[in-house]
């Protein structure tokens, strides 16, 4: 410790009794693998997202009310323009240093949902999801929600052609829900699409709103890890069920730490540079009526624009009373089941397996058959939606007609994924019985059988109280 | 409280390289933080200076890197590497069965103050959502009624009339409700087809036995249909591929839309201008959440 630095911590450790506390900070042991970095990605793309994000809000105007845009950008100089849309075009081309810092947080919004989603399906595949983590995984399930909804409204912001035609279609599936649809779609844009309020309510939301929740979630996520400490993958010779295994926090998870948010802020910053990400004077601001040719979302929700693409024609009345309708069931309750369905499947696992007692050390996939097939199927569905949602390319790329090419889709989509996690299923029953095992139904059954394969040989429990925790293997 | 004295505190170490002493590697921490620094200024003076994008964010992304690399270098060459193990923490069995606090309430009857307590705060929970409401007027007949109406003009985007000498076969114009330019709602797509249409189609709607109005709203999510397909007449949504036939009533040939585009009731006023004899006799748009 430099003197000065010494001296400040001393004088507020005699107020304030830090040393003990940082003490144990510095000593917290953290597991290495480079997979626990995907969380850390997004935790710092969200960062990015913030620093950059304040930069742009000092410039962006939430109106849809024209205005005439004067500035350096010839193509739009004198032009009548969305106030929206005209106040990027002026952040970008008329502020300093606006073009870089709005494509750096374009970047780093893709690269914040897509490290999530990564590290949402590294917690799926290996079990770190088991008691006592189903809470922490449910958070971060509603985390990966709010990063949708993020992502969403910032896309929508610019208010360019792209941006109209993605909020119309959200405002329609507002619109779906049976019953309420017509008044839910009216509390959230204000009004009617496109004469609403929709611009500074989408503004609202991605400005305060969501990053209110993101940063309130990501804060209690983050201390629950804290608080139940890191899983960790099965290490040789240790109990990892009773024991971390890892590096301290001090030097060198925070020397990590800080290079990597080094390297991603660097990154980010280079790609923008070269990248022109999302440049909206290409795609001219948005008029009623009006559609581009190639209408579509961002890549993380192609899923849904696949699913609202194959799914056929449907519209009925229950009763008289509600309208049921394809927007609705592909657009809403699809998404839902997926979600629903991945929040429940951590107390589905304990439940069939009849699992006991907390899980600690991370699991192949293959090791659970149930786990392997739910997690293929739900993934490989999810990419083959995503797929759907560019069958108008493909059919243009590969001269089938569009019609074929969504029968491709439905029938792949509904034959797919299924035939996937049966497969699956099949083969990792077989591996388990080739070699003689069981789904363990408690850590301590799971690490004695884990030696079978030779990797990691039988855990090592030591004495109760003064333990040693490492065998003499080495 | 002694710090030493929380054998949680301590770190347990079963593993430790130290890193060899090396002048070179020293070198590279100063001279890539130094390298950082100076393009950190070089990003200042050119973002001041009105410098091109590339100079001034090149300098700030080469800077961060060669930031990471002092620091990455420098953690690794001057801290020994270490392997530590630390216990999982098991919760003190003791503590499991004693209430959240010592302190309890007083007396018999309390859980019927308890639930008065719980089921007040609900209810008045809930009452505290009735703002929600607020956020949006009702919606009244909006979504069953446009701004077509008998008697008014059909208008180009540009706000002038229409007359049916102005489509040319095989034409199509995107048209609005006269005093209604870009009510989404309204939009109409006005075409000529090349060969005579047939029912559903409303044939009394037709003008000059070819001109037929649809309305553009796509029946599935509301995208405006903006393609026509003149070798098989057919109306096409970009967003999710709805194709409807444009000489047969609009009805859905393929794709995710269910309903046809209704079609407006057109007539010809004194002054021989587009006019609609109505509003949409059916709904526009996407299915609406009531029946
Ligand atoms: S909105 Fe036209 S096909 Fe979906």
């Amino acid at each position: 410790m430099t003197p000065l630095f010494a001296l400040l911590f001393d004088s507020l450790d005699e107020r304030l009794k830090l040393r003990h506390p940082s003490r144990k900070v510095a000593n917290k042991v953290f597991p290495h693998n480079w997979s626990f970095l995907l969380g850390e990605v997004a935790l710092f793309s969200l960062v990015v997202l913030v620093a950059t994000g304040v930069f742009l809000t000092m410039f962006y105007r939430p109106s849809t009310a024209p205005v005439v845009y004067h500035g350096s950008l010839e193509l739009y100089d004198g032009t009548t323009l969305p106030g929206a849309f005209e106040s990027i075009l002026r952040l970008s081309h008329d502020v300093p240093g606006g073009l870089l810092f709005r494509r750096i947080h374009r970047a780093a919004s893709h690269l914040f949902i897509a490290a999530s989603v990564l590290h949402m399906l590294r917690i799926l595949f290996t079990g770190a999801f088991r008691r006592p983590r189903e809470v922490n995984y449910l958070l971060g399930l509603g985390l990966i929600t709010l990063a949708f909804v993020a992502g969403f409204t910032g896309y929508s912001l610019p208010y360019d052609s792209l941006a109209g035609t993605g909020i119309r279609i959200a405002y329609s599936e507002l619109l779906s829900f049976p019953v309420v649809g017509d008044r839910v779609a009216f509390w959230v844009f204000g009004g009617d699409f496109p004469t609403g309020d929709v611009i500074p309510r989408f503004f609202v939301f991605h400005v305060m709103i969501v990053p209110a929740l993101i940063i309130g979630a990501v804060s209690v996520h983050l201390l629950l890890v804290g608080r139940q400490r890191h899983t960790q993958f099965p290490t040789h010779g240790v109990d990892g069920h009773a024991f971390i295994v890892g590096k301290p926090l001090w030097p060198a998870q925070f020397a990590e730490s800080a290079t990597l948010i080094l390297w991603i802020g660097g990154l980010l910053t280079a790609s923008a540079v070269f990248v022109p990400w999302s440049d909206i004077s290409l795609l001219g601001p948005y008029v009623p009526g009006e559609v581009g040719n190639n209408a579509q979302p961002d890549w993380f929700m192609f899923w849904i624009d696949g699913a609202l693409r194959i799914f056929p024609p449907l519209e009925f009345s229950v009763l008289g009373l509600m309208t049921v309708s394809g927007p609705f069931v592909a657009g809403i309750v699809l998404p839902g089941m997926v979600f629903t369905g991945l929040a429940l499947y951590p107390f589905l696992e304990r439940k069939v397996y009849g699992l006991r007692g907390e899980w600690h050390v991370l699991t192949n996939p293959l090791d659970i058959p149930l786990r392997a097939a739910v997690s293929l199927g739900t993934f490989s569905f999810v990419l083959l939606l995503s797929a759907a949602a560019t069958s108008d390319i493909l059919s243009r790329l590969s001269g089938i007609s569009i019609e074929d090419v969504i029968w491709i889709f439905r029938v792949a989509c509904l034959l797919g994924p299924p035939v996937l996690a049966a497969g699956i299923y099949r083969y990792s029953t077989k591996r388990l019985r080739s070699r003689g095992l069981v789904v363990a139904t408690d850590e301590q059954q799971a690490t004695s059988q884990a030696g079978g394969h030779g990797a990691v040989p039988a855990a090592v429990t030591p004495p109760a109280r003064d333990p040693s925790p490492v065998s003499g293997g080495e | 409280m002694s710090a030493d004295g929380d054998p949680k505190a301590e770190l347990r170490v079963i593993a430790r390289t130290d890193p060899p002493r090396s002048k070179l590697n020293d070198s590279i921490v100063v001279l890539s933080a130094g390298a950082a620094a100076l393009l950190g200024v070089v990003f200042a003076v050119s973002l001041l200076a009105g410098g091109p994008m590339v100079l001034y964010g090149g300098a700030l992304a080469g800077g961060l890197l060669l930031l990471a690399v002092a620091v990455r270098r420098y953690f690794t060459d001057r801290f020994p590497d270490i392997e530590a193990v630390e216990p999982r923490e098991i919760p003190s069995p003791d503590d499991t069965d004693k209430p959240l606090s010592d302190v309890a309430p007083l007396g018999p009857r309390r859980s019927l103050l308890k639930r008065a307590l719980i089921a007040a705060g609900g209810v008045f929970g809930l009452s505290l959502l009735a703002p929600v409401t607020s956020l949006g007027p009702a919606p009244g007949r909006t979504f069953t009624t446009t701004a077509w109406a008998r008697g008014v003009r059909l208008v180009t985007t540009d706000g002038d009339p229409v007359r049916p000498g102005d489509v040319a076969a095989g034409g199509i114009a995107t048209i609005w409700p006269e005093g209604a330019i870009g009510q989404e709602r309204s939009s109409v797509l006005l075409l000529r087809l090349s060969v005579e249409p047939v029912p559903p189609t409303v044939l009394e709607w037709v003008i000059a036995d070819f001109l037929v109005a649809y309305s553009k709203v796509c029946t599935h999510a509301g995208c405006p249909v903006a393609l026509y397909r003149q070798q098989d007449n057919a109306l096409f949504c970009p967003c999710h591929q709805s194709t409807f036939n444009a000489v047969a009533g609009a009805v859905p040939t393929f794709g995710p839309a269910a309903r046809p585009l209704p079609q407006l009731p057109l007539g010809l006023d004194e002054e021989g201008y587009l006019v609609a004899l109505s509003d949409f006799v059916e709904p526009v748009g996407p299915a609406l959440p009531r029946a």
